[in-house]
C-alpha cells in the first residue's frame, strides 16, 4: 500500500577525527509525516546536510523513489524531488522578495497562494527581505519549497521561529500535502508537536538510528528515553523540585516604568536568589527589553536600577560593569568560533583597559578548570566552533561564571538544545540562584518554565500583563500570552 | 486549545515608493549632485569652456571609469580584484605592441582580441580563487605580481603605438568629447542594463549579499563568481585599450597598475558599491571616476598646490565612506 | 552504490598538520633554502646567511605591522607610506639630534595609526578604504613637504645610529638589525599570547559582536592595534633608509604586497582571529630566499616577477590544501 519513497542505508560521515554519522538507516513511506529526533551531537544536522545536498556522505546509499542518488549541491537534491526548508532562510536580505523568487525560478502567483493558506495575505513582493521578520522569511521559504511539489519535504526546526497560531495553519497545510501523496521529514525538538503531527518517528543517538516507532506508542517518555539512552523513570525524578521563594530587602534588579521602543511602562523586580521567568509570543517586545537591560538602548522614560544604583549604560560594557550580563539566544553572536574554549571563557576578564596587561596564567587555568568541571563541558574539540550546540551554550553561560555577575539575563537559552543538556542547564540555573544571583530568563518553552522559575511574568504588546505561579498549566500560560484573561 | 484572538498585523507596513526609490538610488543621486557642483566649479574657473575642456575631463576619466565598472561588478558579487589595474596595464602594453603601425580597422579588431584576452585573464583569476579556496585578496595579490611582470615581458619600456584613426574614434580628437561619452554610455546601456535585470545579474547580487543563502537557494555560486571576475577582466581589457587610444602608447611600469587598482576601488566605493557586496551599480562608479578626475583639475585652477590634490582625494574618499557607513548603520537601527 | 570510508590514518596527519601550521611552514622554508643554496653556494656561507637575514628584517617588520591589523580582521595599505614619511622626517630633522629625530619619526607612526584607528574603530570605515585614503593623504603630505620651503625640504642626513644598526653586524652571520627584529618578535609574540590585549585582538578578529557583548570596547582595541601597526611601519622605514642610504617618497612601496603575502603564508588569516607573528617571520624569510633564488637564475626583472607571483600563489594553494577547512571561515 504505502511504498518507501526515501530509503537511506548505512550512511556514514566523519569530519576529521569526529564521527558525525556512524551508520544510519532511514525509511520514509509515501504519504507519511516522519519525525527525526535526536539530541545535539546525535547526527541530525549532518543527516540533514547530506539529504539536502549541502554535504556528501563518506559511505552508504540513498534511494529516492527506487533510484540511487547522490547530491552534490542543493539544486540537485531539489531537482530529484527532495526539497529542504533550512533553519537559516535561504533568502538574500539585500534583494526583494520578487528577486529572491526569480533566483529559484519560483512562480510568484503560486507562492502568494501558498502564503495565503498560512494566513499571510498582504505581503508586498517588492519589499526587501531584510525588512521582514524572521517568521515571515521561514514562511516564504516554506512556500517556495511547497510550490515545487517535492516528493519529500525536509523541514528543519521549522516551528522554532513561528508563532503558535501560524504553526497550526502550517500544520493543516502540511497534512493536506501529505494526503496528496507527498512525504515529510520533520525535524524538531518540540516533542508535543511531534506527537500532534507525525505518523512515525526515528530517533538518532551517537550517529546511529536507535529506534523507529509510532509516537502514540510510548509517547514523549519513549522519545526522550531513546534520545538519552536512559529509562524514563530517572528523568521524572529530576523534574520534581521544591521551589523556594526567597525575598530580600533590596532587589538586585528593579525595573521601574520602563518605556522604550514597543515597551510601555514595564515594571518588575528580580531579587537575590530568584529566577524570574518571562514568557511571550513572537515580537511582543522581549528582545527590546533584554537589549535595554543589557545597555544597548537608553529608555525614553523610566529607570533600570541594579543593586540600588540606576543603570547608565551606553553599551554592554557599562551594563556588565554594573553587574548585568546577557546570554543571547543566538550562539553565533556570543561565541568566538576560531578560538579555544579557554579564550571564550575568559573573554570578559580582559575587556577592561586595566586588564590589558600580562595574564596570570596559573590563576586563569584554575578558574577555567573549575568552570569546565562544573558545567561538564566536553573539552575535547579545540576551537569553540566545533562544539555541539549544547556545549556551546554552556560556554556562553560559563564565561559569566568565570568573571562574576549580579544579575544574569538569559534569552531563550534552551532554544535548539537537546533534552539532556537542557536539564543540565536548568539545574545550573537553579544552583546559581541558590548561590545568590538574580536571574531573568525569557523562554519560548512554556512547558519547562515550571522546572526553573520562581514566578512567571507574561509580556504582551509591550506590557507586563500578568504574573503567574510557575506550576500553572501550559494552556493557561499560552492563553495569558495571547492576552486573554486567565483565572489565577 | 483556545483559539487565538486577531493579532496585530503579521506583515509589517510596506515601505513607501518614495522610501524605496531613495534607498535604491539615493547614493547615485547624491553623487550626481556632487558631480554637478564640481562641474560648475570647473566651468567657472575656465575663461572658455568648449569641446577641448570637456574632452579633457571625460577622456581623462575614462580609464578609471571603466576599471571602476569592472571592479564594481567583482565587489558586488562579494569579491575584490587587486590585480585589475595590472590587467589594465597588461592590456595596454599588449594592444600598443600589436597596434603599432597598423591601420584603424585592424586596430579595432586587435582591440576586440585584447578585450577577449582580458576576459580570459579574469576567468583564470576567478577559477583560481574558486578552486584553490584561497581568499580573493591573496590570489589577486599574487596575480598582481604575475600580470605586472607579464606586462614588462611584452614591453620592457614605454613604447608601442596605435593608429591615429583609432585614437580619434575611441578617445576623440583634442576637442571632441563625444566619443568618450558615447562609448561609456554605450557600454553601460548595452552591457550593464540588460545584465542587471537578467537572472545572472540577480545572481551576482545574491552571492554578494549572502553567499550561504544563495548556495542553499540553489545558485551555482562558483560559476557565478568566475563570471564576475571574467566580466571584471573584460572591463580591464577595455580600460587598457582605451588607455592605448588616449596616450597612444603602452607603459608597463607596475606603479601605474597598483595606482589604477586603488583608483578603481575608490571609484567603486565612492560610486555607492558597498565593500560587503550585494549593493550598488555601475553608473555610480562612472560618475565617481569623473569626480576623482575633476578634483586635481579644480585645485590647479584655484592655484592650489597640485600635490595637495592627493591629500584632498584621500580625504574625500575617507569622508564619503564615513558618511556612507554612518547612513547604513542608521538605516539598520530603525 | 557505496563509497569507501576515508581511512583513519590519512585523517590524522592532516589534522595534526592543520593544528600546527608552523611545521609545514618551516618545511617550506627549509626546502626553499636548500634549493636556493644548490644554485647559489654563497647562501651556505656566513656572508650569505647574513645577507638573507639583513634583507629579511625590514620585510619582517612590515610583516609584523600587517599581522597585527590582520589579526583583527583588518589590513593596512598605508604602512609603506608611513615608513617613507617617517624616514624622511628622521633624515631631514637629523640636525636636531638622534633622539629627537627618531622620536619625531616614531611620532609620525603614532599619528597615522591614531587617525586610522579613529576612522576604523570609531567611524567604522572599512580598513581597506581608510588606509587606502590615508596612503593618498600621506603621499600628498610628503610631496608638499618636499617642495620649496616645506617642512621636509633641505638637506637630509641619515642618522649615524640608524646606519650602524641597519647595516652593521652583531656577531658572525647575524646583522645588527636582527636585534631590532628580535626585540619586536619577543614583544609581539609575548604580547599576543600572554596579555589581555592580545586575547582581545584575536577576539575582535574572530567575532566583533561577541566581543562587544562580552564588554570589550572595540574602538579602544582598534586604535591601539593601528597605532602599533603604523609605529612598526615607521621603524621599518627607518631601517630601510639605513640600508638604502637615502630617502625617497616611494622607496618602500614594493614591500606592501610582499608583507601581506608574508603574513598570509605565515598562517595569519585575512579574515582575522587566527595566526601569529612567528609564522610571519618564517613567511618573510621564505619570500626573501625565494627572491634570491630568482635573482640567482639570472632572468630578467619581468620573468622574476611572474615567477614570484606564481610561487606565492602555489604556496598559498598548497597551504590551503594541507590545512584543509581551517583557512575557510
Amino acid at each position: 500500500m504505502s511504498e518507501t519513497v526515501l530509503q537511506v542505508r548505512n550512511l556514514a560521515k566523519r569530519y576529521g577525527p569526529v564521527v558525525a554519522l556512524r551508520s544510519v538507516d532511514l525509511d520514509i513511506k509515501r504519504g507519511e509525516i516522519h519525525a527525526l529526533l535526536g539530541a545535539n551531537g546525535a547526527g541530525k544536522s549532518t543527516l540533514v546536510k547530506i539529504l539536502s545536498g549541502v554535504a556528501q556522505a563518506d559511505a552508504g546509499s540513498i534511494m529516492l523513489t527506487g533510484r540511487s542518488v547522490r547530491f552534490r549541491n542543493p539544486s540537485q537534491a531539489r531537482a530529484a524531488g527532495l526539497a529542504t526548508v533550512f533553519q537559516e532562510p535561504a533568502l538574500i536580505g539585500e534583494l526583494t522578495v520578487r528577486e529572491n523568487l526569480s533566483l529559484t525560478h519560483s512562480d510568484p502567483y503560486q507562492v502568494r497562494e501558498a502564503l495565503a493558506s498560512f494566513g499571510v495575505s498582504d505581503l508586498q513582493f517588492d519589499e526587501l527581505v531584510r525588512d521582514l521578520p524572521l517568521f515571515l522569511l521561514r514562511l516564504i521559504d516554506l512556500a517556495k519549497q511547497l510550490v515545487l511539489s517535492p516528493r519529500v519535504l525536509l523541514l528543519d526546526e521549522l516551528t522554532a521561529a513561528l508563532p503558535s497560531d501560524i504553526t497550526e495553519r502550517v500544520f493543516s497545510v502540511l497534512r493536506e500535502a501529505v494526503r496528496a501523496g507527498q512525504s515529510i521529514l520533520f525535524i524538531s525538538h518540540r516533542l508535543a508537536e511531534v506527537m500532534e503531527l507525525c505518523d512515525r518517528c526515528t530517533v538518532l543517538r551517537d550517529g546511529c538510528n536507535v529506534e523507529t516507532f509510532e509516537p502514540r506508542d510510548g509517547g514523549e517518555g519513549r522519545m526522550v528515553a531513546a534520545m538519552l539512552g536512559t529509562p524514563p523513570e530517572q528523568l521524572t525524578a529530576r523534574e520534581s523540585r521544591v521551589i523556594h521563594h526567597t525575598q530580600e530587602q533590596v532587589p538586585l534588579l528593579d525595573v521601574k516604568h520602563l518605556t522604550v521602543g514597543p515597551l510601555r511602562d514595564v515594571s518588575f523586580s528580580v531579587h537575590k536568589g530568584e529566577v524570574v521567568g518571562l514568557i511571550a509570543l513572537e515580537g511582543q517586545g522581549q528582545d527590546v527589553l533584554f537589549a535595554a537591560l543589557a545597555g544597548e538602548y537608553r529608555p525614553s522614560s523610566g529607570q533600570i536600577v541594579v543593586c540600588g544604583k540606576p543603570l547608565s549604560a551606553r553599551g554592554p560594557a557599562d551594563a556588565i560593569r554594573q553587574g548585568l550580563v546577557l546570554v543571547p539566544a543566538d550562539r553565533a553572536t556570543a561565541l568566538l568560533p576560531k578560538r579555544p574554549i579557554r579564550e571564550n571563557l575568559t573573554l570578559p576578564l580582559y575587556a577592561r583597559f586595566r586588564s590589558w596587561g600580562a595574564i596570570r596564567w596559573k590563576a586563569e587555568k584554575r578558574r577555567i578548570e573549575d568552570v569546565v568541571r562544573r558545567l561538564a563541558i566536553d573539552a575535547r574539540a579545540g576551537a569553540a566552533g566545533r562544539l555541539s550546540g549544547g556545549n556551546q551554550q554552556k560556554l556562553t553561560i560559563g564565561r559569566w561564571l568565570a568573571s562574576g555577575f549580579q544579575v544574569l539575563l538569559l534569552f531563550d537559552p534552551t532554544r535548539g538544545i537537546d533534552i539532556g543538556t537542557k536539564r543540565q542547564l536548568y539545574v545550573l540555573i537553579r544552583d546559581l540562584a541558590a548561590a545568590g544571583a538574580g536571574i531573568l530568563m525569557f523562554t519560548s518553552e512554556l512547558r519547562e518554565i515550571s522546572l526553573v522559575a520562581d514566578r512567571v511574568l507574561v509580556l504582551y504588546n509591550g506590557q507586563i500583563i500578568e504574573e503567574l505561579p510557575p506550576d500553572t498549566d501550559e494552556e493557561t500560560l499560552l492563553s495569558a500570552c495571547h492576552g486573554l484573561e486567565v483565572a489565577r | 486549545m483556545t483559539t487565538a484572538p486577531p493579532r496585530p498585523a503579521l506583515v509589517p507596513k510596506p515601505t513607501s515608493r518614495w522610501a524605496r526609490l531613495r534607498r535604491r538610488h539615493g547614493w547615485l543621486i547624491v553623487t550626481a549632485g556632487f558631480l554637478l557642483v564640481l562641474f560648475f566649479w570647473r566651468f567657472s574657473q575656465l575663461p572658455k569652456f568648449g569641446g577641448f575642456e570637456l574632452r579633457t575631463i571625460t577622456a581623462g576619466a575614462m580609464v578609471v571609469a571603466f576599471l571602476g565598472m569592472g571592479q564594481a561588478i567583482v565587489i558586488i558579487s562579494g569579491g575584490i580584484d587587486l590585480a585589475l589595474g595590472a590587467a589594465m596595464v597588461f592590456a595596454n602594453c599588449l594592444s600598443a605592441l600589436w597596434m603599432k603601425g597598423q591601420h584603424t580597422g585592424m586596430c579595432f579588431l586587435l582591440a576586440i582580441a585584447v578585450i577577449a584576452i582580458g576576459a580570459a585573464i579574469g576567468t583564470i583569476v576567478g577559477t583560481t580563487i574558486v578552486l584553490s579556496r584561497v581568499p580573493d585578496i591573496v590570489v589577486t595579490l599574487a596575480y598582481l605580481f604575475v600580470l605586472s611582470g607579464a606586462a614588462l615581458l611584452i614591453l620592457n619600456q614605454p613604447g608601442g603605438g596605435t593608429a591615429q584613426g583609432f585614437r580619434s574614434a575611441v578617445a576623440g580628437g583634442l576637442s571632441q568629447p563625444l566619443p568618450s561619452i558615447l562609448w561609456t554610455v554605450g557600454v553601460l546601456s548595452v552591457l550593464w542594463m540588460p545584465l542587471k535585470r537578467s537572472t545572472l545579474g540577480v545572481k551576482l547580487y545574491a552571492i554578494g549579499g549572502n553567499r550561504a543563502a544563495a548556495y542553499l537557494a540553489g545558485v551555482d555560486v562558483s560559476r557565478v563568481r568566475v563570471v564576475a571576475y571574467t566580466l571584471g577582466g573584460m572591463f580591464a581589457g577595455m580600460a587598457g585599450v582605451i588607455n592605448t587610444a588616449y596616450t597612444g602608447s603602452g607603459d608597463p611600469r607596475s606603479s601605474i597598475g597598483l595606482a589604477a587598482t586603488l583608483s578603481s576601488i575608490a571609484a567603486a566605493v565612492l560610486g555607492g558599491v558597498a565593500l560587503t557586496g550585494g549593493v550598488g551599480g555601475l553608473v555610480g562608479p562612472v560618475l565617481a571616476a569623473v569626480v576623482l578626475g575633476l578634483i586635481p583639475a579644480i585645485m590647479l585652477g584655484e592655484g592650489v598646490d597640485p600635490n595637495l590634490a592627493q591629500v584632498v582625494q584621500g580625504c574625500v574618499i575617507i569622508v564619503v565612506v564615513m558618511i556612507g557607513t554612518w547612513l547604513a548603520v542608521k538605516r539598520r537601527a530603525t | 552504490m557505496s563509497a569507501v570510508t576515508a581511512p583513519a590514518d590519512q585523517a590524522s596527519w592532516r589534522d595534526r598538520l592543520a593544528e600546527r601550521p608552523f611545521v609545514a611552514l618551516f618545511g617550506v622554508f627549509a626546502v626553499l633554502y636548500l634549493v636556493t643554496g644548490i644554485r647559489d653556494h654563497g647562501l651556505f656561507t656566513e656572508n650569505g646567511l647574513r645577507a638573507v637575514l639583513l634583507l629579511t628584517c625590514p620585510l619582517a617588520i612590515f610583516g609584523a605591522a600587517e599581522t597585527l591589523c590582520m589579526l583583527t580582521g583588518g589590513i593596512s595599505l598605508s604602512v609603506t607610506m608611513t615608513a617613507n614619511l617617517a624616514a624622511y622626517v628622521a633624515a631631514s630633522k637629523s640636525h636636531l639630534g638622534t633622539v629627537p629625530a627618531i622620536g619625531l619619526a616614531l611620532a609620525v607612526g603614532v599619528a597615522v595609526g591614531l587617525v586610522n584607528g579613529l576612522g576604523i574603530g570609531v567611524f567604522k570605515v572599512n580598513p581597506l578604504i581608510m588606509t587606502l585614503g590615508m596612503s593618498s593623504v600621506l603621499l600628498g603630505i610628503t610631496t608638499v613637504g618636499l617642495v620649496g620651503n616645506g617642512f621636509l625640504a633641505g638637506t637630509t642626513q641619515i642618522l649615524p645610529v640608524v646606519t650602524r644598526i641597519s647595516t652593521g653586524t652583531l656577531v658572525g652571520p647575524i646583522p645588527s638589525n636582527a636585534v631590532v627584529l628580535a626585540v619586536i618578535a619577543v614583544l609581539l609574540i609575548w604580547g599576543l599570547g600572554r596579555t589581555g590585549i592580545g586575547r582581545l585582538i584575536y577576539a575582535i578578529g574572530d567575532n566583533t559582536t561577541a566581543s562587544r557583548l562580552a564588554g570589550v570596547k572595540l574602538w579602544q582595541v582598534v586604535i591601539a592595534v593601528y597605532i602599533g601597526t603604523e609605529l612598526l611601519a615607521a621603524v621599518a622605514g627607518l631601517l630601510y633608509s639605513g640600508i638604502s642610504g637615502g630617502v625617497a617618497p616611494d622607496q618602500t612601496n614594493s614591500y606592501l604586497l610582499t608583507a601581506i603575502a608574508a603574513a598570509v603564508l605565515g598562517g595569519t588569516s585575512i579574515f582575522g582571529g587566527q595566526g601569529g607573528y612567528a609564522g610571519t617571520i618564517l613567511g618573510a624569510l621564505s619570500l626573501t630566499v625565494l627572491d634570491r633564488l630568482l635573482t640567482s637564475l639570472n632572468t630578467s626583472d619581468a620573468v622574476r616577477q611572474v615567477v614570484y607571483g606564481l610561487v606565492v600563489l602555489l604556496l598559498a594553494w598548497l597551504y590551503a590544501r594541507v590545512t584543509g577547512r581551517r583557512l575557510l571561515s
